[in-house]
């Protein structure tokens, strides 16, 4: 039972996903009792791996290259911990959505598992059709209201999405090309001899799996569909998108870049230049974009750009310093914006308007809601105490160390911005309410009960969380450190 | 011209059609000619000039080491990516069939401009 561990955190969702299926009534029950199952399954292991022992699993039994392997180390363990635990907090949110049928949570839980599929398996074509799994049901996620918009952000989503795929799985071919074997382990160690007799196809397989998951993270130029898709989406999908499903993109960037091509190579071919580069302007147009909408979940999702494009930076510049503040700055994000995903999903059902100056005087109605927003969008412009501040400061750091300092102006001028955008927000939100208030025009005349015991309860414990992290930065560090080491370790001799 | 370079070039005759073309049935082409070049590749890099369909019978090795096979791995990857392919594509038409039905129109420019 123990040995099939990793396995069974990927199945029970899955499983569960099909009975979801097959009953009307226990769809709710069903699919939190599975994503519990899988926290259960980890938190048994994680103690075992962040003391740096590494769990291999061998599908089937077929060992070594042969076959596939899930390998659950310290860097899979934090995606992991991030997937499961927003994933459950955003099944309890869709719960006072009555709406929402069956195909709704069977959705929800073939992403989840098909997130955590990519997230541990260390075979690269396995993470590519998982990867390809988990994307076919964002899309379907994203047009779950069938509304125009949504069916036209899901649509954008589908090309770009899908050419991104393609790029990704043309790398793999170049990989499996120069080196003969599809597991993540065995190409990095083939790679040194790869790289000295075959630069151009290693640079090409580079050139090409990160283009493809560029597309998947919203990398600058290559960010056209995520506006559209996360904000159109529902609440608690726009928060799965952006809290979540963005990550994985960067997890595989990571594995691809430091554990197959390993730190070295990366820096020889000076890749970790572009990456800061690039992390630079999708930080200042986020910024810059955010600043101009009236949307609010729009906003959002393009203040998501922004927070990607403090993650890349800090992992271009790629010191042990600089990594740390990236991958905390994931799980930072991650919390940050399901956050505010979460309570615009209240405040556009509470208001009838996605219009941020249809929001003016929601503090009165709402102050507990209203005071989670605040915390959170300090948080994202990185006022102390709150999580945010300590990762962007990591980065910071980091920058300063490796002689960056044009990063740290760029990314301070960005924190203004988002300042200016946020502030915007809020101070609507503590205005007094307008006149005529529209009346609140939900689908189906259903009104969502202010204060509702599922919605405002992920909104408590994410604030916590907010506040935690941003009291006692070092809970998040110690969880990051071995994930870092581990990246790190792989330096080619 | 090897096949690597043909299969190239055809994906970016697909990557053109998914980038330049309006209509929206165009571009979905654009992304299964895509995934065709894909396969092309990933065939090309399993081909041996000579080499014998991979299967092991009595006889057909026969002890000779000299005896060359395609290489399988690619070909039964290429029967997954297919198969995702395919629902991708399936999935695209699905929503094309439902924006169509709401907006009357195919044409990107157009529905840009709705709202």
């Amino acid at each position: 039972m123990v040995v099939h561990i990793p396995i069974l955190i990927i199945i029970s969702p899955l499983l569960a996903a099909f009975l979801v299926l097959l009953t009307r009534k226990y769809k709710i029950i069903l699919s939190i009792a599975s994503l519990i199952a899988s926290i259960v399954f980890i938190s048994i292991q994680s103690s075992r791996i962040l003391y740096g022992d590494k769990i291999t699993y061998h599908l089937g039994g077929w060992q070594g290259p042969l076959g596939i392997n899930l390998v659950v180390d310290e860097l899979s363990l934090f995606f992991s911990l991030i997937v499961l635990g927003l994933g459950l907090l955003i099944v309890v949110y869709s719960i006072p959505e009555r709406h929402y049928g069956r195909t709704y949570y069977f959705l929800l839980l073939i992403s989840l598992s098909s997130m955590i599929g990519v997230i541990y398996t260390a075979d690269i074509f396995n993470m590519y059709v998982f990867y390809e799994l988990l994307s076919l049901a964002m899309y379907l996620l994203i047009a779950y209201p069938k509304t125009g918009v949504t069916l036209r952000a899901s649509f954008n989503y589908l090309i770009m999405g899908g050419v991104g795929l393609s790029f990704f799985l043309l790398g793999v071919g170049f990989l499996y090309a120069m080196t003969g074997t599809l597991d993540i382990f065995h190409i990095a160690e083939k790679m040194s001899v790869a790289f000295n007799s075959n630069t151009r196809m290693v640079l090409m397989s580079f050139v090409l799996i990160a283009t493809g998951m560029g597309i998947k993270i919203a990398m600058f130029p290559l960010h056209g569909w995520l506006p559209d898709a996360h904000s159109m989406a529902p609440s608690p999908i726009s928060a799965l998108l952006s809290g979540v499903t963005v990550k994985i993109g960067i997890y595989v960037l990571i594995r691809v870049t430091y554990s197959i091509f390993s730190a070295e190579t990366f820096f020889t071919i000076s890749s970790h230049a572009i990456l800061m580069v690039l992390g630079a302007g999708t930080l200042l147009f986020g910024a810059s974009m955010a600043l101009v909408q009236t949307d609010l979940k729009r906003l959002l999702a393009y203040s998501t750009i922004n927070q990607l494009g403090i993650v890349l930076i800090g992992l271009g510049i790629g010191t042990e310093l600089g990594l740390i503040g990236a991958l905390f700055h994931v799980l930072n994000h991650a919390i940050m914006k399901s956050t505010l995903f979460f309570c615009a999903g209240i405040m556009i059902a509470e208001a009838g308007t996605r219009e941020i100056k249809g929001l003016s005087g929601f503090n009165r109605q709402q102050p507990a809601i209203t005071f989670a927003f605040v915390i959170a969008s300090l948080g994202m412009i990185g006022i102390p105490p709150i999580n945010g501040f300590a990762s962007k400061l990591l980065i910071c750091l980091a920058a300063i160390e490796a002689g960056y300092t044009v990063l740290v102006v760029i990314i301070l001028v960005a924190s203004a911005i988002s300042a200016a955008y946020y502030f915007r927000v809020i101070q609507v939100l503590f205005s007094s309410p307008l006149e005529h208030s529209p009346i609140p025009t939900h689908g189906e005349g259903q009104v969502v009960h202010r204060g509702n015991f599922f919605r405002a309860w992920p909104i408590y414990i994410l604030t916590a969380g907010c506040l935690l992290l941003g009291l006692i930065p070092a809970l998040g560090i110690s969880l990051v450190k071995p994930a870092v080491g581990l990246l790190l370790s792989h330096v080619v001799p | 011209m090897n096949p690597v370079n043909i299969s190239l070039l055809v994906c970016m005759i697909g990557l053109y059609g998914v980038m330049s073309k309006n209509n929206l049935i165009k571009k979905i082409m654009g992304l299964t000619i895509m995934n065709g070049s894909i396969v092309l590749f990933f065939i090309s890099i399993g081909y041996r000039k000579g080499g014998l369909a991979p299967i092991l019978e009595k006889g057909t090795t026969g002890g000779n080491p000299t005896t060359i096979f395609v290489d399988p791995l690619p070909q039964a990857l290429m029967l997954t990516a297919i198969v995702i392919g395919i629902s991708v594509t399936a999935l695209a038409l699905a929503l094309i069939v439902k924006i169509y039905s709401k907006y009357k129109t195919l044409d990107i420019q157009q529905l840009s401009k709705e709202r």
